[in-house]
């Protein structure tokens, strides 16, 4: 006779047992990972002397307050602006040919040598010494430089703006439209 | 011929129309609209209300082309011989931009801190793909607050782009009509019912609007703070960081950019598994998406074959057992007055001792196994592998004997396949449906909304044949209630009738029916006057629901329990399956007989040999033939005597004769009928071995109980209704120390020394194709995703959508027609004055095991309750809440009443949904259909007496049985194009160009 029953003893691990399972459970995860977790040591010792470990502590341990301060903070003007400006120029460093930049950046860089080794001096630049020092073959290359500069910066890249431009006026887009991308199937 | 040829020509006229698309030249199919040409193309159009599984809703106006130089909306445009389609103009994309600046006027862009951004927010990805980099009309927040009443699902306006894919899907798809756009106020938004809370309406938490819904509007609660990474984030934190993000917007690009990056991450952290739903024998198929444990929604797919974007609360929403501390997750062993958890070995071998030893001292007919319509296909084939070829019994059932085997055996009299004659997509085709005892709406959810649908939208007529009032028959074009057990009699009636009026398909019985005459000689006795005398229903209904099956070119009948579970239940089936023969509604598409399976693998169980009688396949143990070919394989002697069913064990075990059993994921000591007398066998077994992963009334009385693992837990197969075998994959690691069934009984197999090396399911299946001729060509490749077969599937992988197309599975070929009489119901003293009608309610599962789990589906649905009607309420002085006892002549049960007119007279509606003292089964008889032993629970008489007056309304006021429906057709957009602040984007732009131009 076998009665309906629904008590049921839970197989309880004594104290003991369970931290010796515990334990064996952790040792087995361990020996497995040994290498991940000797470095991942030496990190939390790096992590320890530079006080990275006490900020983040602090910062984990007030988790909700400290990003509610955080969330607080960052949402000012002056700080969305620069996060704002921050999300432009990584846009406009992306369009940048380093290639062409070079150059450029190493004739600037001489010149501003040039300007750090001269001592400011009394000396003054006079209009006919202007036009003289264009027979300079330095000075010379460096205005015909700027002013081809000058130039392309006078031209219209207002089609290139993402900031302010509508999407059906945006180069990029009517550039893509202009296209068809392939044909449609001829399936019948 | 001269015609065809003509006909034909025309329709090759009609494919070919050519089109031209931005200068290049192409072929459009018929009637296709522009969208579906565009899409077939590598154009892509913005479509932010589009949905393949909708159609055309019309509302956001993105898909905006040129077409013939007018702008028009390209998802309802049909494309016409020499239509020119211009995608690329200024124009076009002016009117495109204006139409999604509307949109995001009404959605606010914060997607990193959005638990919907996993790569599928259709705002997201088109504000992305048109490369829109600011709004002209501001984002305004809406004067509505977050309706978060219902406990699945959330709306929050503010966030609500107003497209009314959840309407179309609420109003056409699930067609439960809940949901409408008030267009007409200031501010529009979704409203349900007449504008209630969504937790007070007639919403049945199908799913179907969160799982449209393109963006964070109407989202799934699982979701809410678990999806993302920073969603977790407090309210009053997250406002600011939402008003950051967007001070920092330097245009949507670089913001949609670290969203993007933020919902690859999301990738890492969650799982997307393909399951089969459990529910029930739709099939449904879906994703479950899961972060370690914790089950965070279930996205279903268009192109999932039985259900597509469909689900019903429970696969939607009824997940929450896996996770239940209730879950067994060590083998118990009983000792003394409890249960002593243990571990596997101990009780492994307890199991081999005791089954060793059973079978030592009275045979292997003293050991008998039920397998579970539950489990997969292949742990239905270890099962009774086990059984036949370790022990050496053909003690082996599973509980379709408590619900469909009549209609397979009907099925197998008359048409050789125990199996739906064709799709659920053929009952979606069909010009008329005839449902007879199936509460389809509540039992097979998913399925019955194809009927709804049809009926609502494309003119396919209901007729219905039932006690109860539900709501098909609500929604039927004719409702007819015969007396209980009667079915039969009108069916053969209005078959002769058909006869007798020379509507009979003559050339179909002519060329695929043998056995007209006898039939017809048979059938004589079942004159109208006869069924009126004895159904109780009209002359006027016979003869139209003879007229309306005459008139319609194509005929599904759906049955279920209300036919199967009487005395007569095979008979009545086979007078269905003649019904259909008789009118030639067999072999075409949209036609044909459709038992409706109840659990998920009823079919399967079947299928894989889980019967006394069957080896896999439907190849009996009594031929010779069959059985040498398992033998062959198995490597042993197979007994030839057909088992026992399930009736006849419980019959065994008190005769002595049975000593032990072992049972799988079935609580037979609840959903047998006449449980009073099944419990007390479970009493006298000697050893007896139940596989659970709850602690089931079954499991109370085992000597041994082995925690399984659920659906979401392993892998398999199941076979749905539709005769389709679909995969399952494992989702999660299975709880604690439980194990999927499969394991287990390889486990005791080997134990007895099978020596089985099974390592995974697909192994079991390769075994099974092989020996079973209507799986040949079944693969676990051929499964993989959502991709399914149906049955017979030949070797070369050809399935079986439609039956029958090719002649019938006899010798020549041809269907029979079955004579059959009928057997009138149990007859009870005349003090049980109260019929005692049962069954399934739509939100919970059986006996509640699993779906009383469910926090949400218990506040709704808390209790089981009794349906009375208001006549019977009135004659006894019963109100909502009274407490009353129902005494039948095998036990009683306590219960409290429901006064709804759903049922009416002497007739009352106990769901089988408790485990307690209003278990159904307490109730019911061990009286059985005469042919397979299938209870008779439908045949349930009882007297009532009132316990205690006064109670709580078991049917809380938040059940969507309250609720009022706002049946209209769609989203009705030209309530918003008749709006003063609406003006058609096209006609913007025109009138810009015209006033510059």
């Amino acid at each position: 006779m076998a009665k309906a029953i629904n008590k049921i003893q839970r197989f309880e691990l004594s104290p003991e047992d369970k931290r010796k399972k515990d334990l064996e459970e952790v040792e087995t995860a361990l020996i497995e990972n040994k290498e991940s977790i000797l470095e991942l040591i030496t990190v939390v010792n790096h992590m320890h002397d530079r006080g990275i470990l006490s900020l983040l502590n602090g910062l984990f341990g007030q988790g909700d307050k400290v990003l509610n301060v955080l969330v607080k903070a960052a949402d000012k003007p002056e700080t969305t602006n620069t996060l704002k400006n921050l999300l432009l120029m990584v846009g406009t460093l992306g369009t940048i040919n380093v290639k062409q930049l070079e150059p450029m950046l190493l004739k600037i860089n001489s010149g501003i040598a040039r300007v750090a080794e001269s001592n400011e001096t009394e000396e003054k630049t006079g209009y006919f010494d202007l036009v003289k020092s264009l027979k300079d073959p330095e000075i010379n290359s460096a205005i015909t430089l700027l002013m081809t500069f000058l130039k392309g910066m006078g031209e219209d890249t207002s089609g290139m703006e993402r900031n302010t431009q509508l999407p059906e006026d945006q180069d990029l887009h009517k550039r893509e439209s202009n296209t068809v991308n392939g044909s449609p199937s001829n399936d019948k | 011929m001269k015609s065809e040829f003509f006909e034909k020509g025309w329709i090759v006229l009609s494919e070919s129309q050519n089109i031209n698309i931005n200068g290049v030249n192409v072929i459009a199919k018929p009637n296709q609209t522009v969208l579906e040409l565009l899409s077939d193309s590598s154009i892509e159009i913005p479509q932010v209300c589009y949905h393949p599984s909708l159609g055309a809703i019309e509302t956001c106006d993105t898909c905006i082309v040129s077409v013939n130089g007018e702008l028009v909306r390209s998802c309802s445009t049909r494309v016409k011989e020499g239509d020119v389609i211009d995608t690329a103009t200024s124009d076009v994309k002016e009117a495109q931009t204006i139409a999604m600046d509307k949109i995001l006027y009404n959605h606010e862009l914060y997607c990193t801190v959005c638990d919907y951004n996993n790569g599928g927010c259709e705002v997201h990805n088109t504000v992305k793909a048109m490369k829109i980099n600011h709004q002209r009309i501001p984002f305004d927040q809406k004067p509505y607050e977050v309706d978060d009443s219902n406990p699945f699902y959330r709306y929050d306006p503010d966030q609500c782009i107003l497209c009314g894919r959840c309407v179309e899907a609420c109003q056409d798809v699930q067609v439960t009509e809940t949901l409408t756009i008030d267009w007409e106020r200031q501010e529009p938004r979704v409203i349900w019912d007449k504008d209630v809370p969504i937790n007070e309406s007639s919403c049945v938490s199908c799913g179907h609007c969160s799982t449209v819904c393109p963006c964070n509007a109407m989202m799934e609660k699982g979701m809410e703070g678990e999806a993302g990474f920073l969603t977790g984030i407090a309210k009053n934190t997250l406002r600011p960081m939402i008003e950051m993000t967007k001070n920092v917007e330097t245009g949507y690009g670089s913001i949609l950019a670290i969203s993007d990056m933020e919902a690859a991450m999301r990738d890492e952290k969650i799982e997307k598994t393909k399951t089969v739903c459990t529910y029930c024998g739709v099939g449904c198929s879906f994703d479950v998406w899961t972060k370690d444990r914790e089950i965070l929604k279930i996205e279903p797919h268009a192109e999932a074959p039985a259900n597509g974007i469909s689900t019903c609360v429970k696969g939607k929403f009824g997940w929450d057992f896996v996770n239940s501390e209730e879950r067994l997750t060590k083998p118990l062993i009983r000792e003394g007055d409890s249960f002593r958890e243990a571990e596997w070995e101990e009780a492994l071998s307890l199991i081999a001792q005791k089954f060793t030893e059973i079978k030592k001292d009275h045979g292997a007919d003293a050991l008998s196994f039920i397998s579970s319509s539950k489990t997969t296909n292949e742990e239905s084939y270890l099962m009774q592998k086990l059984a036949r070829s370790v022990i050496g019994t053909n003690n082996i059932d599973n509980c379709s004997r408590y619900c469909q085997t009549p209609a397979t055996v009907g099925l197998f009299r008359t048409v050789g396949y125990g199996g739906d004659a064709g799709s659920i997509e053929d009952i979606q085709k069909a010009e008329l449906v005839l449902i007879i005892g199936s509460n389809t709406s509540e039992s097979h959810p998913v399925l019955s909304t194809r009927v709804k649908r049809s009926q609502k939208l494309n003119g396919q007529k209901v007729i219905v044949a039932d006690l109860r009032e539900h709501e098909m028959a609500e929604r039927s074009d004719l409702f007819v209630r015969p007396r209980a057990g009667t079915d039969m009699v009108w069916l053969s009636a209005v078959t002769k009738y058909i006869i007798d009026q020379g509507w009979a398909d003559e050339q179909f019985l002519k060329e695929n029916v043998n056995g007209l005459e006898d039939f017809i000689k048979n059938l004589e006795k079942f004159t109208i006057e006869y069924a009126v005398k004895t159904t109780g229903i009209s002359r006027e209904n016979l003869i139209q629901i003879a007229e309306m099956i005459h008139e319609s070119k194509t005929v599904s009948a759906l049955w279920a329990m209300g036919v199967t579970q009487h005395l007569g239940g095979s008979d009545t089936s086979t007078a269905i399956s003649n019904l259909l023969l008789v009118t030639g509604n067999y072999t075409k598409p949209g036609a044909g007989a459709y038992p409706l399976r109840g659990h998920n693998n009823v079919q399967g169980a079947g299928d894989f040999g889980s019967s006394p009688d069957n080896l896999p396949g439907y190849q009996t143990v009594t031929d010779p033939e069959s059985r040498k070919k398992f033998e062959n394989a198995w490597g042993v002697t197979l007994p030839e005597v057909p088992g026992l069913n399930n009736h006849e064990m419980v019959e065994g075990i008190h005769e002595g004769k049975l000593k032990a059993m072992y049972l799988k994921g079935e609580d037979m000591g609840l959903v047998d009928s006449n449980i009073n007398y099944v419990q007390a066998a479970f009493e006298k077994l000697d050893f007896f071995v139940v596989q659970d992963i709850f602690l089931s009334r079954t499991a109370q009385f085992a000597n041994v109980v082995l925690p399984a693992s659920p659906s979401l837990e392993k892998d398999g197969t199941f076979t749905n209704t539709e005769r389709r075998i679909q995969r399952l994959y494992k989702a999660l690691e299975p709880l604690g120390e439980s194990k999927p069934d499969w394991q287990i009984i390889i486990d005791i197999a080997n134990r007895l020394g099978a020596g089985w090396n099974y390592t995974h399911p697909s192994e079991v299946m390769e075994e099974a194709a092989k020996l079973m001729p209507l799986y040949s060509g079944v693969t676990y490749e051929r499964l993989e995703g959502y991709k399914s077969l149906q049955w017979p599937v030949a070797a070369d992988g050809t399935d079986s959508p439609l039956l029958y197309t090719d002649g019938f599975p006899f010798p020549d070929g041809k269907a029979r027609l079955y004579p059959v009489d009928w057997t009138p119901p149990l007859e009870f003293p005349v003090e049980y004055d109260i019929h005692v009608n049962n069954g399934r309610l739509l939100e919970h599962f059986h006996e509640g095991n699993m779906t009383y789990k469910s926090a949400g589906i218990s506040e709704k649905t808390p209790e089981v309750f009794l349906e009375v009607s208001p006549d019977l309420a009135a004659e006894r002085g019963l109100n909502d809440g009274t407490l009353v006892r129902l005494s039948s002549p095998y036990g009683n049960v306590k219960v409290k009443c429901h006064i709804t007119d759903r049922v009416k007279g002497k007739e009352v509606y106990l769901p089988m949904n408790d485990t307690g003292e209003a278990a159904i089964n307490l109730l019911t008889s061990s009286y059985a259909d005469k042919d397979t032993d299938t209870p008779a629970y439908k045949e349930t008489r009882a007297k009532l007496e009132i316990l205690k007056e006064e109670g709580t309304n078991p049917l809380p006021k938040i059940n969507h049985r309250y609720g009022n429906p706002q049946p209209q057709i769609g989203i009705q957009v030209e309530k918003k194009w008749a709006r003063k602040d609406y003006i058609f984007p096209g006609d913007i732009v025109k009138k810009e160009r015209n006033q510059h131009g």
